[in-house]
Parts: structure tokens; C-alpha cells; sequence
């Protein structure tokens, strides 16, 4: 960051965003890892706290909407510090969807506690801890202004993209093998969907993180097709 | 070459013979090259791409021994607004002045460079500065209208400088000048009162149209909104969009918000030296150099 602000309270106000943005995503990666383990350790009890837990990250999402706005409303920020105001309004919106796919992440756990174990939910892993690796990536380049990891989470993501690809693939063809099963396996399916728009996420915030450090928009890249 | 201003949807109808013989001055190259191009636009959104209005050559300038600017290059570009931003003492008030010779009124004042404005050097020997300064119009921060006189005769004073007599004419050009400066509904019934009688947001539009009824090409504005309330500086911004299209309009002002809303280009002044030059969009989104990035943050010091 540069310099401090003459106006100082600029300065306090642009702090207290951050930490609450920071603060909310460690929250967001509580819920994620929690989810993971609501699936893999079938643990309904932890089900219904990460449900319960989204109610906090959902808090602060609206807590920095309304302090970015005053921000802008009160200090007119140009430069470096209005895309950092914009940006982590957007960090926020990210983060309370992260927690939304981990919120629908344990209640499907939950309704897979009630069945019988399936093998291919452990198979679900190694995604998880993918998406899991992405998305705190993605906060790091954020949070410490590295756009050099930041400009490594659109390949990754995109990897992602094949393990979900490849997890239903193998999870439909478990489906054609035994029916009875397809309710549990179609759970699985949408938690490797789930993952999947984490990893879309994580790439998101990114691409913010470019944004703000270097006042490049790096989205969309391969469309042609630019506004002025 | 503002015959194409008659086609604005303020102006009266008039005939573009009738305004022609209006123009008192030898034509400029500009207005020769003018003829050639369409009219603009009211509606166009980006400015035409034109030559550079003025073309500031490695300008220096001193008072007595200090040097108030420091070897300046800038291309202003014609029919564009230019902001012109930087802490107090930056010089950027010596630049303006500097466009149409104000500052030679200041004593032990001495110039280094070229200022080419149209292609022409406006300091080459020989050249009269009231003439630039009839093409380069200029409006003040403290609004200044001639206290003896009425709404109407400091609208008028340039044009009857000039020997305009024609009552005809003057009439056309006094409506049309305050319509143009959006202060004519609100002064239509009172043109005789004193100039001054009137508020601080509409004696400086008045001193707009007094600028802009001798028609000139530039309108240089000294913190033209500094003495203004909101609602009288959100007038003269409007103005200053819809002056645009027909004028090269240089804007100093102190006010950020200011200077994103109405300008095209900005260019940020320090110590004397020009820092950095560009699209508002991007001086304001993106600075490329530290130093404004400092400034239009507010982390000087």
C-alpha cells in the first residue's frame, strides 16, 4: 500500500473495510473446510453448524456493502483506492457465495448421512481440497496484492472444471450400474458442481485482485468482443 | 469559424451571411480548414480528433528569478475539455495565463518556449496579444462583471470594443450569448440592471457570455466554480459540457470531482513541472505515475 492518507480517517475507514472483508473470508473458509468434512466423516452435527454459520458470513457481507458505500459517499476515493473500495465490495459478494455452495454442500452431506456410505464419496476429495487450495489462493493474492499466484487461478480453475467433468462422467456411469443408488449419487454430483463454483469463484476474486493492483481487467480474455 | 453555432437549438434563427460579417478578425487557418469539416455533432459523445489546438513547446516561465514552469510540452487537443490539476503554487494558473498572454501583465515576467496555438507561435514578434486574447477568451475565479454596467452591456463590451454598431446584430448576439451561458431566461426581463445586481452563480455565467459573445475559439477558466454553491457550480459544469462541442475549453480547478465530471483530458502539474498527461478516466482510475496517484488520493505531504 502506499503512503498513508492526510485525511486520516480515510485511512481507518479503508483498514476496518479490509479487516471485515479478511475477517469474512477466513469465516467463508471455516465453512468450506467444515463442509468437507461433513461429507467425508459423514458428521450431521457439523451439518447444522456450518448451516447455521452462514448467518455470520451473510452479516458481513451486508456490513461491507454499506461501509463501501459510505466510503464512497463520504471520501470520493480515486485511484488505487476506489478500486480497492470496489473490489472488496466484490471480494464480499464472492465470499458470501463461497459460503453459499458450502452451505448446500452440508445439507446434501446431511441427507447422505442418512443413507448408507457410498465409496465415491471419498473419491470427491482430492476435488475438495482443490477447490479448498483455490479459493485460499485466491485470498492470499487478494489480501497480500500478489497478482503473480493471482494470474495462476484462471489455468487452475479450469482444472477444476475437468475434475468435476470427470467425477460426473464416472458418477453416471455408477448410476447406470445401480439405480437404487441415483438419489445419493445425484448428491454427489451437485457437490462436485458445488465445488466447481467455488473454483469459479476463487478465480473471480483474482481477477479482482489484478484489478486492484494493477488496473488490469483480465477477465474474459478469449471474448473478442469489448465495449468501450 | 462558430458559423456552424447557429445551427445550436438555443441560438435564434439567423442567417449565416448576416453572422459572418460579424467576424472582425483576419481568417485564421483554422477557420479555412473548418469550412472543410462537418459541423460537429451537439449529440457527439467523444470529441473529434483534431489537430492540437495549442502546442506548448518546452515552455519555461519566470517571475523575476524564480521559475514558475519548468520546460512544458503538452498538445492540448481542439474542442476538448482539459483540467488542469495540482497543489497550490504548481503553476497551473501561470500555464493558463500563459495561453493568451494574461501574464505579461506582470511585471519582470519572462517566457522560454513556443506555444503554437492553430500552428501559429502566439509569442512571435510583432503579434498584438489583445488579438489572442479576443480568440482566447478567459473567465476568472471571482466573478467579475464591469460594476458601472448593465447584464447587457457587459454581455456587449467586447463586440462594441470591436466596432460592432449594428443594433440588429448586438441585439442577436447579446440573446444568444446568455442563452448559450443558460442564464437568458432568468435575466430576459431585467437587462438594463446593474450587472452586479444579480447572484454570484449568475454573474459568473454572465461573465460567460461576456467571454463567449465575441466569439473565440478557447475559453480558459481560472477555478471558474470555486465562489459557487452546488447548484450554480452544476449550471456552469452543464455549460462547460455543452460548450464542448464547439469550443477548446482549459479548466483549472482544485476540485477532483470536479475535474472528472467535466473534462476530457487532465493533466497534473507539480512544483512547475507537468507530470502526467491523459484521459481523465484513466488519470483518475489508473495514474500511471506515483505522483499523481499521491495527489488525486490525497496523500501529499
Amino acid at each position: 500500500m502506499p503512503n498513508g492518507h492526510i485525511l486520516r480517517d480515510f485511512d481507518r475507514a479503508l483498514d476496518a473495510l479490509r479487516a471485515d472483508a479478511l475477517m469474512m473470508a477466513s469465516l467463508t473458509d471455516r465453512n468450506l473446510q467444515n463442509a468437507m468434512t461433513c461429507l467425508l466423516d459423514r458428521d450431521a452435527a457439523l451439518c447444522a453448524v456450518t448451516i447455521s454459520d452462514e448467518a455470520e458470513v451473510d452479516a458481513l457481507e451486508k456490513k461491507i456493502d454499506r461501509d463501501g458505500v459510505e466510503i464512497l459517499r463520504r471520501f470520493q476515493p480515486v485511484a488505487s483506492d476506489l478500486r480497492q473500495v470496489v473490489s472488496t465490495m466484490k471480494l464480499g459478494a464472492n465470499l458470501e457465495r463461497v459460503a453459499d455452495q458450502a452451505v448446500k454442500i452440508a445439507r446434501r452431506s446431511r441427507r447422505l448421512t442418512m443413507e448408507p456410505e457410498l465409496d465415491e464419496a471419498i473419491a470427491l476429495g482430492p476435488m475438495f481440497i482443490e477447490a479448498n487450495s483455490l479459493f485460499r489462493d485466491s485470498i492470499r493474492a487478494f489480501a497480500d496484492a500478489d497478482t503473480t499466484l493471482a494470474r495462476t487461478l484462471q489455468r487452475r480453475d479450469r482444472e477444476l472444471d475437468q475434475m468435476n467433468h470427470d467425477i460426473a462422467d464416472n458418477l453416471t456411469a455408477k448410476m447406470a450400474e445401480r439405480p437404487a443408488r441415483i438419489p445419493e449419487y445425484l448428491e454427489l454430483l451437485f457437490i462436485a458442481r458445488h465445488l466447481e463454483r467455488v473454483g469459479d469463484h476463487a478465480k473471480n476474486i483474482g481477477e479482482d485482485a489484478v484489478y486492484t493492483t494493477d488496473a488490469e481487467d483480465i477477465r474474459h480474455q478469449a471474448n473478442s468482443l469489448n465495449y468501450a | 469559424m462558430f458559423l456552424s453555432v447557429s445551427s445550436l437549438a438555443t441560438a435564434p434563427p439567423g442567417s449565416p451571411n448576416e453572422m459572418s460579417n460579424l467576424t472582425m478578425s483576419a481568417p485564421t487557418p483554422t477557420s479555412q480548414t473548418s469550412a472543410l469539416t462537418p459541423a460537429p455533432n451537439d449529440n457527439a459523445v467523444a470529441p473529434a480528433v483534431t489537430a492540437p489546438a495549442f502546442d506548448v513547446r518546452n515552455l519555461s516561465i519566470w517571475y523575476g528569478e524564480k521559475q514558475a514552469i519548468k520546460n512544458i510540452s503538452i498538445e492540448i487537443p481542439a474542442k476538448t475539455v482539459t483540467a488542469i490539476i495540482g497543489p497550490s503554487g504548481c503553476g497551473k494558473s501561470t500555464f493558463l495565463r500563459c495561453l493568451n498572454r494574461m501574464h505579461e501583465l506582470v511585471p519582470h515576467t519572462r517566457v522560454d518556449g513556443e506555444i503554437l496555438f492553430h500552428g501559429e507561435n502566439l509569442y512571435r514578434p510583432g503579434s498584438d496579444p489583445a488579438m489572442a486574447r479576443r480568440r482566447i477568451g478567459m473567465v476568472f475565479q471571482k466573478s467579475n462583471p464591469f460594476p458601472t454596467m448593465s447584464i447587457e452591456e457587459n454581455v456587449l463590451v467586447g463586440l462594441r470594443l470591436n466596432g460592432v454598431r449594428d443594433r440588429h446584430i448586438l441585439n442577436e448576439r447579446l440573446e444568444r450569448s446568455l442563452r448559450m451561458a443558460a442564464l437568458w431566461d432568468e435575466v430576459k426581463n431585467d437587462l438594463k440592471k446593474p450587472g452586479m445586481s444579480i447572484s454570484g452563480g449568475q454573474q459568473q455565467r454572465l461573465c460567460i457570455a461576456r467571454a463567449i459573445a465575441v466569439e473565440p475559439e478557447v475559453l480558459l477558466m481560472d477555478e471558474p466554480c470555486s465562489a459557487l454553491d452546488p447548484i450554480a457550480t452544476a449550471r456552469v459544469e452543464e455549460l462547460i459540457r455543452e460548450l464542448r462541442t464547439r469550443y477548446t475549453i482549459v479548466i483549472v480547478t482544485h476540485n477532483m470531482q470536479q475535474a472528472s465530471r467535466v473534462s476530457d483530458k487532465t493533466a497534473f502539474f507539480y512544483v512547475g513541472e507537468l507530470i502526467e498527461f491523459g484521459d481523465t478516466a484513466q488519470i483518475f482510475s489508473s495514474p500511471r505515475e506515483r505522483k499523481t496517484e499521491d495527489y488525486i488520493t490525497g496523500r501529499f505531504g
